[in-house]
Formats: structure tokens, C-alpha cells, sequence
């Protein structure tokens, strides 16, 4: 019985009767000529003509199956091997999804041990001249000999990791690329919906998935430690839950060495838990649920700095920032003090903003020399535009600004931007603005993220301090300009900032410039695999059409099905060249009598 | 090629050079033929005509014998009785005239076949007249469509030119019928000259002519063809049809030319073969030769031929 890898291209099949209908378009009937001598190309033709038929009917035959070719080996055909046991020789990569959801455990065992039983029976069917690889979560495609992977098999745990099953299948494409083998893609993963992703394939998968429903489940989507540093009075946090919509969970939150508070949290709403003082100091916050069937997202890890408030001095005239500064004030997120001026250029910390008078701008650049600083006010700018959305400031009109101008090569420490040129940056401990912060240059001042601009300004950017970032394991986090090692516990990666990083699993990453702390990386599972929704059926053929989908009982005799098969599109390609050279040689044939 | 052919539109049938070029040219037969005097042609009747001509006013010195006795009773008056005594031989001119001689393959360089047989027959009964043999013709198509008599007279071929003029080119072709006409003209041994495309009933028309040879006749056929049926061009695919028949084919000329010009070959050389087996000259020509140039092609006998 004939099969085809990819059934879709049989809808081109009409297409072979092409050649027919413009033979029968092209037929019409000829001018009449007035010859008397009929009776000598009756006597010419009489002999030749049925060579003549034979070849112009041999020619239209040869390009009918010349298309013929083309499409049904589009199309993929294969034909099972009758009588001979086993497989051919085959190239397969089995990919093993063992991020973070394959650990959720479903009648008592957990889906990854199904999968891996799964992979197991693959592997075992294998033949030392089948070409073998296993791609993980990790995104590493492993090629050894059956023992080997059986091995790698067996050691393997839940990764903490994500895994993208369309760029997995994308990847594992990629390394049979080049096999002259029948080739041949082995899924098995748990399918989780959040977790399908579109893939151009052209080699044959099987997908492999547990069955059974996934065990209902609620974990912890996010931490919010709101603005940082917090002050030693303390502050609050907000926990976000994901999983089973609806369902409520104890959960329990404790802020370094500090005895835990407890809260009832609802899958999809936001759970809000203050935090008593602690010491100053890069301080852990650790989120718990009660253990549930996935044991993974139960745990998540946050890091607040708490430092005092910054003393910050600035000029009462400047209405919009006397307004912001008096309101953190008010909410002690800021004192009276010298250890930051806000609004020009002070002593020590400064948040600069362009003086009111254009004349005074040489003498505030010459200032900022002095200090060390290598960016520069410029020229100014007059068009209204928009500030670039990101994590400082949102998008915001700006009517006017002077350009920031880097002196000393590749710029550094840009924190915003307008129309990509540099709006915010920081040098040190001065952040220097583009625009006065007032209605006339921007309409920031009159925004709701105005005060918490002003705070994380006073209080965390001109102390040179970073935000805490939030990742997930694998997935990349672009470095701080001034990053140059990154630290868990004894662990230590020498960085370039600005550079991505990969964290390799769940921790906090501390980031470092020289001795100095710029901020921290909490690195938890991803979100999404708390969701233990699987796929459907429908939605995995509508991503890959081709893909079988069996369930682990049923992955050893799926398997190795391209080499069970013969596949016929190479024999149907020599044939379509062979067609080809055939109707070459007739139609020059024709055209050498025609000359 | 230049045609010294007078147009087709023209009323006098021979360009006065090609008639001046005709001047060398003596038609000889090779067999016996039967005539009343003696000349270049052999008779087995040396000094007798038999063939009244016309009559004259008696003279002195007239036999008697040729004094028309029963005119004389009528009107009083002598006459004696002139007979074709200058007469060698009597010869014939079949003209095909079926539609497929009215058929020319470039119409603004080429004569149509049947003006050129036309002038070619013209040319020929000029200089048989000229040598003082009896000239007769016979057009035909599908049936007998003309018929003069073989005459030596000087108005003979004035006649002849007139017959020849009032000619066009008729519909089907039936050769046979013709020739057995032409038995019962020439009663005594002579000279046929049948002129045609020969795009007709090859084994009657080669019965009819083997029954002239049998007859004692000299026989000579001129195939004329125009240049376009002895090769086929073109690229285009056509429908060629026969004029006469209607009968089609459908083809690419120069798919088919090759093959076409060994057809043509095949086809002059079996009509050559077969006359030759007869005892019947053949001579093939194009209507793009001039005419003058085939008439002394085909009437000088080659040697070794009968």
C-alpha cells in the first residue's frame, strides 16, 4: 500500500493532464492551401505518418508523466517494505520534552517516566546502522549509538528549562538535513498547548504524547516586589498565580531570615502580602504553595534590595519636580539630604536635567567633563515625538530635548531613548536627561509614572544600582551596560555587558561590575509550564500536518516507519530526469526535422 | 528566376524572342511515319497525298488528273485539287487543361501550368507547321474540351492560336478518354505529344499511351510541374487540398520536405521507366524554365533514346 509523507501536494495531480489540455487548446484547424499535388504527400506521408503519431503521442505521454514525477514526488510516497524484517537503515532524532511540566506526575507516575519508557522502546528498535540522536530540553542534539542514548535516557530528570516543541522540531530537521537516510523525527512530550510552535517540516514525525488528563495544578506566575530599594521600614509584594483558573492556594512568603506570612491566593488574580523590615543588604524572597501534583512551580525565588532612602536635595522653584519629590517624601521613599541632588548637577549622585537657558549649557557640559562624565548635551531638538517604550519609561511625548552625545566610542549606560537616539543615560552616579521635566519639553511630568520615574531615579539609578530581573532557565537576559561577572552562590561567569546571558537554571544570579553589586536575576520556571493544558489533536495537525500522533504504548511500532517504508521520491525524481532527457531528445528530434 | 514569358493577360501567346529562338530547332521521330512527301521524316507512302488541301484555277501545264471534274460540271470552270503534298508528318498535341493545370505555386513570379502549356503547345505547332507537318490538337479535362484537326495550311495555326487562347483550365482529369481520341485523328502513324501534369490516372493514361505506341505513333509526354509541387516550403502547419479531388492532408511543409522531394523523385522516375519501357520519350519541366529553353531540351531526341 502507498502512502505519502505529504498527502496535500496530491491535490496537484490534475495539473499532469497540463500537457494535455494545451495539446488540445493548441489543436485548431489549419489554413487550407490550394496544392494539386495532394496525391504526392498523401504517398509522402502515407509511410512516416504513423512513426509521426507515435512519436507526437510518445512526446505528450513522456511529459504527462514528466509532471506525474514531480508531483507524487512532492507529495512523498512511500511503500511498505513486504516480506523483509525489521528497517532499513534510518536517521532519527528522538526529541525528549523534559521541561519543567514532563515532571507533573499523573496516577502516580510522572509524565516524564511515561516518555521516557517511550524513548526507550525507540531506542531499542534501533540498529547499529540506523543513525541515532536525542535532543532535550537543553536544546543540544546528542548523536551516539543506541546504548549510549539509552543511557542519556535514563539519567535524565525534568528540566527546569522551557522547550519550544516547534523550534525543537526546527532544530531536529536541521540535523537530518543532510542524511542520505530515510529520515525521521521521534516527539515525545507532554503537548502542552503553551508549548506548540509552528514548524516547516519536510521529514516525517511522530509525536508521541501521554495519555490521560494532566493533574490539576496552580503555581506561581510572578513576584512584583514593587519599587526598589525597599526602605528598612519594609514594603509589600505581589504574587501572581497561574494553573487552574479559580483554584485558591495557601501560599506562604518570606523575606530573608524573617519568618514567613501566609495568604490565600486564586489562580489568575493578584495575592498582596506586606513585609516587616529587615536589614539593609540584597535581601531573598521566597514564594511556596502547598506541594501539589507539580512540584516544580511550587517554589519560586525573588531578591528586594533594602537600603535606607536616598537624602536628596533639589530646587523648590522647579514646580513638577518639588511636586514629586514632595510626594515621596510624604511616602518616605526619599529625605532631605546631600547624597543625591535631583534636577542639576550636585556634588556627588546628580539626576541632571538641561538648564532652563540654552547660554548655560557649555558650562554644564565643560561641569560634566570635570567629573568625568563622557556624554554630552548637543544639539537641541524641536520635533514633537515619542519616547521608545521600555522598562524605564513608557511611551511619552517629548516636544523638545538636547541629543545626548557620547564621547568616548560605543555609548554606554543608555537608559531611554527617543526616536532611538539616547534620551536618559547614566554615567556612574549622574543620570543625565534629555529633556527639562517639564510640560513645555515633555509631557512626563504630567504622566502617572511620573513619581516612580523620580523614585527609581533618586533611589536606584543614581546610586548605579539595577532593577532585580526576572527569567526563566535557558532563556537569554540582556546584561547591564557595566556588568562583567555574573554570580550564583560559588558559581561565577565572567560577562560582557550588554551582552545576553543565559542562565542555566533556577537560582539568584547576582550581577557585578568590579566589587560592586548592580543587581540580581531570579531565575524561576517559566509561567507558562505551570499550564498543564494539553494540545489537541486538531491543533497539533493544524501546526504540523503530517505528524502521527501515537501514544507511548504505541511509539515502538510507530517508529522507524521512513525506514519501514521505502521512499519513492528518489526513484520518482531519477524518473522525472529521465522523462525529461526523453522529452528533450524527442522535441529536438522534431525541431532538427522541422530546421 | 526571370520569365521571358510574355503575362498571362497578354493576347498573343509567344514572346517574339522566344519564336525567334525556336528558328534552329527540327523535330525528328525516330520511327517510321506516314506522309505523302518526302522530308526529314521516313513514309512509307513516297508520292501520294491523300489529304485534300484546297482547290486553284487550272494552268498550263497541270495534270490532268487533279482537275475536279465534278467542280467543273457545277460551275463551268477549272479547278485542280492541291493536296498536303509538303506534308511529313502528322502530329498531334494532347493538352491537359484539368484544374490542376490552372494551378501556380507564386502566382506575382510563375505562370500557371496551362499558360505554360499553352505556349509551350503554340511554340511546338510552330515549328512543326514551319517543317510543313500536319498539326492537330486535342485539350482536354475530364472529357475532350477542343479538337482541331491535324492541318499544314498557313491558316492552320492561326486556328490553332485561336483555340489555344479560348482555352481555361476545366475541372476533373480523365487523360484516357482523350488519347483514345486521338486514335481515331490520327488514322496513319505519327507524332503525339501529350502535355500534362500528369496528376492523373497513371495506369489508364499509361494503358491509352502503350495503345498509340501500339498503333504505330511516336509518343512524347512533357510533365510540366511548377517549381512549388517539386519542393514543399513552409513552417507553418496547412491543410493542403486537391483542387480536383478535394482530397486533404494536413501537415508542417518543411516537416515533410525531405521526404516530399524523394516522393517527386520516385514519382518522375517511375513515369520515366515506365514510357521508356514503351518506346515513350519523357521529359520533365518547371514552369520557371523558359519555355523556348524546354521545348529544345525536350524535342532534341537524346542519344540512345528511341
Amino acid at each position: 500500500m502507498i502512502g505519502f509523507l505529504h498527502p496535500l501536494f496530491l491535490w496537484a495531480l490534475p495539473l499532469a493532464t497540463l500537457p494535455l489540455v494545451l495539446h488540445l487548446v493548441a489543436r485548431r484547424q489549419p489554413p487550407t492551401v490550394l496544392f494539386p499535388a495532394v496525391r504526392y504527400l498523401q504517398q509522402a506521408t502515407q509511410e512516416h505518418q504513423r512513426r509521426l503519431k507515435l512519436e507526437h503521442w510518445l512526446l505528450l505521454a513522456v511529459r504527462t508523466l514528466l509532471v506525474l514525477a514531480v508531483i507524487l514526488s512532492a507529495a512523498g510516497p512511500t511503500v511498505a517494505r513486504k516480506g523483509l524484517p525489521g528497517h532499513a537503515p534510518t536517521a532519527v532524532v528522538v526529541v525528549l520534552d523534559n521541561s519543567a511540566s514532563s515532571a507533573a506526575v499523573a496516577g502516580g507516575t510522572s509524565r516524564l517516566a511515561l516518555l521516557r519508557g517511550a524513548a526507550r522502546d525507540v531506542l531499542a528498535k534501533a540498529t547499529p546502522d540506523d543513525a541515532l540522536w536525542l535532543l532535550t530540553a537543553d536544546g543540544t542534539a546528542r548523536r551516539g549509538a543506541a546504548a549510549r542514548l539509552l543511557g542519556l535516557v535514563d539519567s535524565l530528570s525534568a528540566s527546569p528549562a522551557r522547550l519550544d516543541l516547534g523550534g525543537a522540531l526546527t532544530v531536529a530537521q536541521g540535523v537530518l538535513e543532510g542524511e542520505s537516510r530515510p529520515s525521521e523525527i521521534v516527539l515525545l512530550s507532554d503537548l502542552q498547548a503553551s508549548a506548540l510552535g509552528q514548524a516547516e517540516l519536510r521529514i516525517p514525525v511522530v509525536v508521541v504524547r501521554p495519555e490521560g488528563n494532566p493533574p490539576s495544578n496552580a503555581g506561581i506566575a510572578s513576584l512584583d516586589p514593587g519599587p526598589q530599594p525597599w526602605s528598612p521600614d519594609g514594603g509589600s509584594v505581589r504574587v501572581t498565580l497561574s494553573g487552574e483558573l479559580g483554584r485558591s492556594v495557601p501560599v506562604s512568603v518570606s523575606l530573608g531570615d524573617r519568618p514567613p506570612r501566609q495568604g490565600l491566593g486564586t489562580v489568575g488574580e493578584t495575592l498582596t502580602l506586606p513585609l516587616a523590615s529587615v536589614a539593609a543588604g540584597w535581601q531573598p524572597v521566597t514564594i511556596r504553595l502547598d506541594p501539589d501534583e507539580f512540584r516544580l512551580d511550587d517554589e519560586y525565588r525573588g531578591m528586594v534590595r533594602v537600603a535606607p532612602v536616598a537624602g536628596v536635595t533639589w530646587d523648590a522653584t522647579d514646580r513638577y519636580l518639588d511636586a514629586a519629590a514632595a510626594t515621596l517624601r510624604q511616602n518616605r521613599r526619599l529625605v532631605d539630604g546631600r547624597e543625591v541632588t535631583l534636577g542639576g548637577l550636585g556634588a556627588g549622585a546628580s539626576v541632571v536635567q538641561p538648564p532652563a537657558e540654552a547660554s548655560a549649557l557649555g558650562a554644564l557640559n565643560r561641569a560634566l567633563e570635570r567629573r568625568g562624565v563622557l556624554w554630552r548635551y548637543s544639539d537641541p531638538v524641536g520635533l514633537l515625538q515619542v519616547s521608545d517604550s521600555g522598562p524605564l519609561v513608557g511611551r511619552e511625548e517629548v516636544r523638545r530635548r538636547y541629543r545626548l552625545e557620547y564621547t568616548g566610542g560605543a555609548p554606554r549606560g543608555i537608559l531611554a531613548t527617543v526616536a532611538g537616539q539616547p534620551w536618559i543615560a547614566r554615567a556612574g552616579d549622574i543620570v543625565l536627561l534629555g529633556s527639562r521635566l517639564e510640560p513645555e519639553w515633555t509631557a512626563l511630568p504630567l504622566s502617572a509614572g511620573f513619581v516612580p520615574l523620580v523614585d527609581a531615579l533618586v533611589n536606584r539609578l543614581a546610586r548605579g544600582e539595577q532593577a532585580s530581573i526576572s527569567a526563566s532557565p535557558g532563556a537569554p537576559v540582556l546584561l547591564p551596560d557595566l556588568a562583567t561577572e555574573v554570580r550564583l552562590d560559588d558559581r561565577r561567569w565572567t560577562v560582557e555587558g550588554g551582552a545576553p546571558f543565559r542562565p542555566p537554571g533556577v537560582g539568584t544570579y547576582f550581577l557585578l561590575a568590579g566589587a560592586d553589586t548592580l543587581g540580581a536575576i531570579a531565575v524561576n520556571v517559566d509561567p507558562r509550564e505551570s499550564d498543564l493544558t494539553p494540545a489537541t489533536d486538531a491543533a497539533i495537525h493544524g501546526l504540523w500536518p503530517d505528524a502521527r500522533i501515537v501514544g507511548p504504548d504505541g511509539a515502538r511500532a510507530a517508529a522507524f516507519a521512513a525506514g519501514a517504508r521505502g521512499d519513492l521520491r528518489g526513484p520518482l525524481l531519477w524518473a522525472a530526469l529521465l522523462f525529461g532527457l526523453i522529452e528533450i531528445a524527442l522535441a529536438s528530434g522534431r525541431h532538427r526535422k522541422s530546421a | 528566376m526571370t520569365i521571358s514569358s510574355p503575362p498571362a493577360n497578354r493576347p498573343d501567346l509567344l514572346d517574339p524572342l522566344e519564336v525567334s529562338r525556336l528558328g534552329g530547332i527540327e523535330v525528328t521521330t525516330a520511327g517510321l511515319v506516314e506522309g505523302f512527301l518526302s522530308g526529314l521524316h521516313r513514309s512509307r507512302r513516297r508520292g501520294f497525298s491523300v489529304e485534300f488541301a484546297e482547290h486553284r484555277m487550272y494552268q498550263a501545264g497541270d495534270e490532268l488528273r487533279y482537275v475536279d471534274w465534278k467542280l467543273l460540271g457545277r460551275t463551268d470552270r477549272l479547278y485542280v485539287k492541291q493536296f498536303e503534298e509538303e506534308t511529313n508528318l502528322r502530329a498531334m498535341l494532347v493538352l491537359d487543361v484539368s484544374r490542376s493545370m490552372g494551378w501556380t505555386g507564386a502566382p506575382d513570379r510563375l505562370l500557371p501550368k496551362h499558360e505554360y502549356a499553352r505556349r509551350l503547345a503554340a511554340a511546338l505547332a510552330l515549328v512543326l507547321l514551319r517543317q510543313r507537318d500536319a498539326t492537330g490538337l486535342l485539350a482536354f479535362d475530364e472529357d475532350v474540351r477542343a479538337t482541331l484537326p491535324p492541318k499544314v495550311s498557313t491558316a492552320h495555326w492561326h486556328r490553332l492560336l485561336r483555340m489555344l487562347t479560348g482555352l481555361e483550365a476545366g475541372r476533373g482529369t480523365a487523360a484516357d478518354r482523350a488519347l483514345q481520341r486521338v486514335v481515331e485523328q490520327l488514322r496513319r502513324r505519327g507524332l503525339v505529344v501529350f502535355i500534362s501534369d500528369l496528376l492523373l490516372d497513371r495506369e489508364l493514361v499509361l494503358r491509352a499511351l502503350k495503345f498509340l505506341r501500339h498503333r504505330g505513333h511516336q509518343v512524347l509526354v512533357l510533365h510540366v510541374m511548377d517549381p512549388g509541387e517539386v519542393t514543399l516550403e513552409g513552417s507553418a502547419e496547412a491543410r493542403f487540398e486537391d483542387p480536383e479531388t478535394a482530397a486533404a492532408v494536413i501537415l508542417r511543409p518543411n516537416d515533410w520536405a525531405e521526404v516530399y522531394r524523394r516522393t517527386v523523385e520516385g514519382v518522375v522516375s517511375d513515369w520515366r521507366l515506365a514510357l521508356r519501357r514503351e518506346g515513350i520519350r519523357y521529359h520533365r519541366l518547371t514552369t520557371d524554365l523558359p519555355f523556348g529553353l524546354a521545348l529544345r531540351e525536350a524535342l532534341v531526341r537524346p542519344p540512345g533514346l528511341a
